[in-house]
């Protein structure tokens, strides 16, 4: 409705252009292009010949990866949503953070696999990566925030975004610097290789673990976030951090909490990520962190649960899509596109519904 | 000590520390080891050596305000403070090489891949780890006393110094680039510069003194002339057509006393150039964060490909793209801009309603999307896919060859560049370039103005995008052969620190920051 009252009082003294409702349309029509792209796509797939079809098996694995790489992108898109949720910001490095976390679980797990400590007391070390992790990409985030950001919190909206790709390019050459441009294998216990089977799917023990994990980091982090004091408080500055401070709230404590809190989640999802991939480098953090932001933004930018919904949503999308979609087409390595994708679902959510699936659609933020 | 609390100064100490061993973690110090400025003994490792407890002492002398009124410190204190600071920075730095020798280099290097023993050889000047180290304390001290001096002394003596410093360090570090200028230009440069080295100690010594004197006129004589100069520039069209003639008529001669090498340098700076103009439309004029300004690169890159008619690398040799043109250059380039144009009226219009930071995601969502996809097997047929094209045209003109001649292709990039400055110039003082102001200061005030941000925006995502393409069409004739390496994310972050380094909206900054 809103639109159309803009319309009618814009257009009497402009020209055809702007009279004309050229977004809408372009929009629409955008919609009807995508719909019919994906369906007919996926009709293709589905009825390949029955000897290219992909089987119920190849679906139920590319479901089951999807949903542990949606939730490892869901634990970074934790760390934008809160950051932003508190000071209308997006930490651009968050995804440098997480690496940083990988490396600092790397070393260990490298010395651990070497003693043999990893494959005899596997839940033992992997508790210890996770929380040398979490404490060293909370010690980055906490860093971050105090040299990088707080001088600027009061500076126009476009300085600390730029300043925030510098810090992402800063922490990315000085790892590149500290720990060397190749990347490294990352050693996995040995009770964690080969599959479980669960209500009759043969699932991988790794994406068990990643999935558990998750649920409980989320789970405690609502928890933490709707029950304690600080939690309560940084409830309290995300909604206004002014009558937060006049009410005896100390604003710069809660965001360094919640840059804390971010970092400590991306050190999770760190050691998740590289125990799923085995492996960790220097330019690790970029691509899971733009597809962290996506989720974010899918899910509605500052609301957490839609942070997790989010990043569950993104890792099906991106793992059923490209097979589901493309390879109707006959498009060769189809999985190449599996960023494309992620990008593309990003400029769609923002171009259809900017406040997010599960946000409040607020225009003036955007 | 100054009214400044010992604590504080101890702290600046830490941090001048913490800086020293960040040089060293990161791996500066090797890589500078050897790059000598002025003489043997004077390398660029060893002015890192003494920089952190300078830089440390130079913030920590700054003048404060205490009970409102902007109390400097005096120079006898700077330089005792700035002494500390340097004692603690070295003492703190000092005190990690002991560790390091202690833990074992090789044990740190399985974490940190910079520390090796020729690093701790060269912090130590190749006399070990207890012997070595006082040398390396009093250097730190020396950088907090010069950090402390440079805040604190009198401006007579400060300014010609540091002046006389800076250049001797400047020239130092062109020293790849001055002595074939001299060369070219007929004079001896040995006794300036050591052969394939930095400054000679006389060369330094000269050129030092140049600057120290060049700088007393500047100050004595220069007041009311740099300022009518300043204001003639400001003021006469006259006098700022004939400083913007002088710049092009260095920047036309520049190539020839450079020679091949730095030539190519030259041609590469100017596409950034040219990026850097195009990307000033969209973020500096019309304030729209483009952080997806590859996509226009590739896109310019690739399409001059396929017009004028490029191979595909395959394994088995060269193939014919499914879609081939053989055009001229000189008529493909300008249905590349065309096309870009359109390209970016596509990308401007569902985004229009976005800001800021928003915007930012998308278009770098946007700029990903190109690159995955140029380096995906589906654009095999078309662009190569990850093997990429070769045989781009050679832009061939009156018998000069642009692509092998970096000299030729220097001008070539030039005369882009100054089309692309002159076109923006015109657009920024016209009624389309106070729009874009209008609209970038504030939108909702612009649209309640009778401004039709539509159609402004739209304007700028084409323009910029036509000016980026352009940038691709020239390094595509430059380079020959176009992989998807060439058009990842930093190219966008390149030209947008470009952009912000000269100024947003500026363009003889795009044009200087290069």
């Amino acid at each position: 409705m809103a639109t159309a009252t803009d319309e009618q009082v814009r257009g009497a003294h402009l020209g055809l252009l702007d009279r004309f409702p050229w977004r809408r349309i372009v929009l629409i029509l955008l919609s009807i292009v995508i719909i019919t792209v994906v369906a007919v796509g996926a009709y293709k797939t589905l009825t390949l010949p029955a000897d290219e079809r992909y089987t119920a098996t190849t679906w139920k694995n590319f479901i089951v990866l999807g949903l542990a790489q949606g939730a490892i992108i869901g634990m970074i898109a934790l760390g934008y949503t809160l950051v932003y949720g508190i000071l209308r910001m997006i930490n651009f490095a968050h995804g440098e953070v997480f690496m940083f976390g990988a490396f600092g679980a790397f070393f260990f797990a490298d010395a651990w696999e070497q003693s043999g400590f990893l494959d005899s007391n596997p839940i033992l070390s992997m508790g210890l990566l996770l929380v040398i992790a979490m404490l060293t990409s909370m010690g980055v985030a906490v860093l971050l925030e105090r040299i990088a950001y707080r001088p600027l919190r009061n500076a126009p909206r476009l300085v600390p975004l730029i300043t925030a790709i510098g810090a992402a390019l800063f922490l990315q050459n000085t790892a590149r610097g500290f720990f060397g441009a190749q990347s490294r294998g990352f050693g996995v216990p040995e009770a964690l290789d080969g599959t479980w089977t669960i209500f009759g799917v043969a699932v991988d023990r790794i994406q068990v673990v990643v999935l558990l994990t998750v649920i409980v980091a989320v789970t405690s982090l609502s928890l933490f976030v709707s029950r304690t004091r600080t939690g309560k408080s940084m409830r309290a500055v995300a909604a206004d951090s002014e009558i937060a401070s006049l009410m005896g709230i100390r604003v710069d404590r809660v965001i360094v909490t919640t840059f804390a809190i971010g970092g400590l989640l991306a050190g999770i999802a760190a050691v998740l990520f590289a125990i799923t991939f085995e492996s960790v480098s220097f330019t690790m953090g970029f691509r899971p962190g733009i597809a962290a932001f996506t989720a974010a933004v899918l899910g509605g930018i500052g609301s957490i649960s839609g942070a997790a919904l989010g990043g569950v949503l993104l890792g099906l999308i991106t793992s059923l899509g490209p097979a589901l979609i493309l390879t109707g087409y006959g498009i060769p390595s189809s999985f190449q596109l599996k960023d494309a994708f992620t990008f593309l679902v990003l400029v769609l959510v923002l171009i259809f519904r900017p406040g997010g699936l599960l946000g409040s659609g607020e225009a003036e933020k955007v | 000590m100054g009214g400044i609390s010992s604590r504080s100064i101890v702290r600046t100490g830490l941090l001048a520390g913490a800086g020293s061993i960040y040089i060293s973690l990161v791996g500066l110090y090797t890589k500078f080891a050897d790059l000598a400025l002025v003489g043997e003994q004077i390398t660029l490792g060893r002015v890192l050596i003494v920089a952190p407890a300078l830089v440390a002492s130079y913030a920590a002398t700054r003048p404060r305000i205490v009970a409102g009124e902007r109390r400097s410190v005096e120079l006898r204190s700077g330089v005792a403070l700035g002494a500390v600071v340097g004692l603690v920075g070295g003492v703190v730095f000092a005190l990690s090489l002991v560790f390091a020798n202690w833990f074992g280099v090789d044990r740190i290097r399985e974490i940190f891949v910079a520390v090796t023993e020729p690093l701790l050889d060269f912090l130590t000047f190749d006399k070990g780890v207890p012997a070595g180290l006082p040398i390396l304390i009093g250097l730190c001290v020396a950088g907090g006393v010069i950090g402390g001096f440079a805040r604190t002394a009198p401006a007579v003596v400060r300014k010609p110094v540091s002046v006389g410093v800076l250049a001797v360090v400047l020239l130092g570090l062109l020293q790849r680039i001055v002595p074939i200028v001299f060369v070219e230009l007929g004079f001896e440069a040995d006794w300036l510069y050591r052969p394939a080295s930095g400054l000679t100690i006389l060369g330094a010594t000269v050129i030092f003194a140049i600057a120290v004197v060049a700088d007393a006129l500047w100050n004595r004589e220069g007041g009311r002339t740099r300022d009518r100069f300043r204001a003639t520039v400001e003021e006469a069209t006259a006098a700022r057509v004939g400083l913007f003639v002088a710049i092009l008529a260095v920047l036309t001669i520049l190539p020839l006393l450079l020679g091949t090498v730095i030539s190519e340098v030259l041609g590469q700076v100017m596409i950034y150039v040219l990026l850097g103009l195009g990307l000033n439309i969209v973020v500096g004029y019309a304030g729209l964060l483009d952080l997806g300004y590859v996509a226009f690169f590739a896109f310019g890159a690739y399409t001059t490909g396929v017009l004028t008619g490029a191979f595909l690398n395959t394994t088995t040799g060269a193939a014919e793209p499914v879609l081939s043109a053989d055009l001229n250059f000189y008529v493909a380039v300008w249905i590349v801009a065309l096309l870009a144009a359109g390209v970016g009226l596509l990308i401007g219009a569902p985004v229009l309603r976005l800001r800021g930071d928003y915007l930012a995601i998308v278009t770098l969502g946007l700029g990903e999307i190109v690159s995955v996809i140029t380096a995906s097997k589906w654009a095999q047929p078309l662009i190569g896919g990850p093997q990429g094209m070769r045989g781009v045209t050679k832009a061939e003109l009156f018998g000069f060859n642009f692509q092998d001649n970096p000299q030729h292709f220097y001008y070539l990039a030039l005369a882009f560049v100054v089309l692309a400055a002159f076109v923006s110039w015109r657009l920024s003082t016209s009624r389309i370039g106070r729009a874009w102001n209008a609209m970038r200061e504030d939108e909702q005030v612009a649209d309640a103005m009778g401004i039709s941000t539509t159609r402004f925006k739209l304007l700028a995502f084409a323009l910029g995008g036509a000016i980026g393409s352009l940038g691709g069409a020239l390094f595509a004739v430059s380079i020959g052969s176009l992989t998807p390496a060439s058009f990842e994310i930093f190219v966008s972050i390149t030209a947008l620190a470009v952009v912000i380094l000269g100024g947003l909206g500026s363009i003889p900054g795009v044009v200087v920051s290069c």
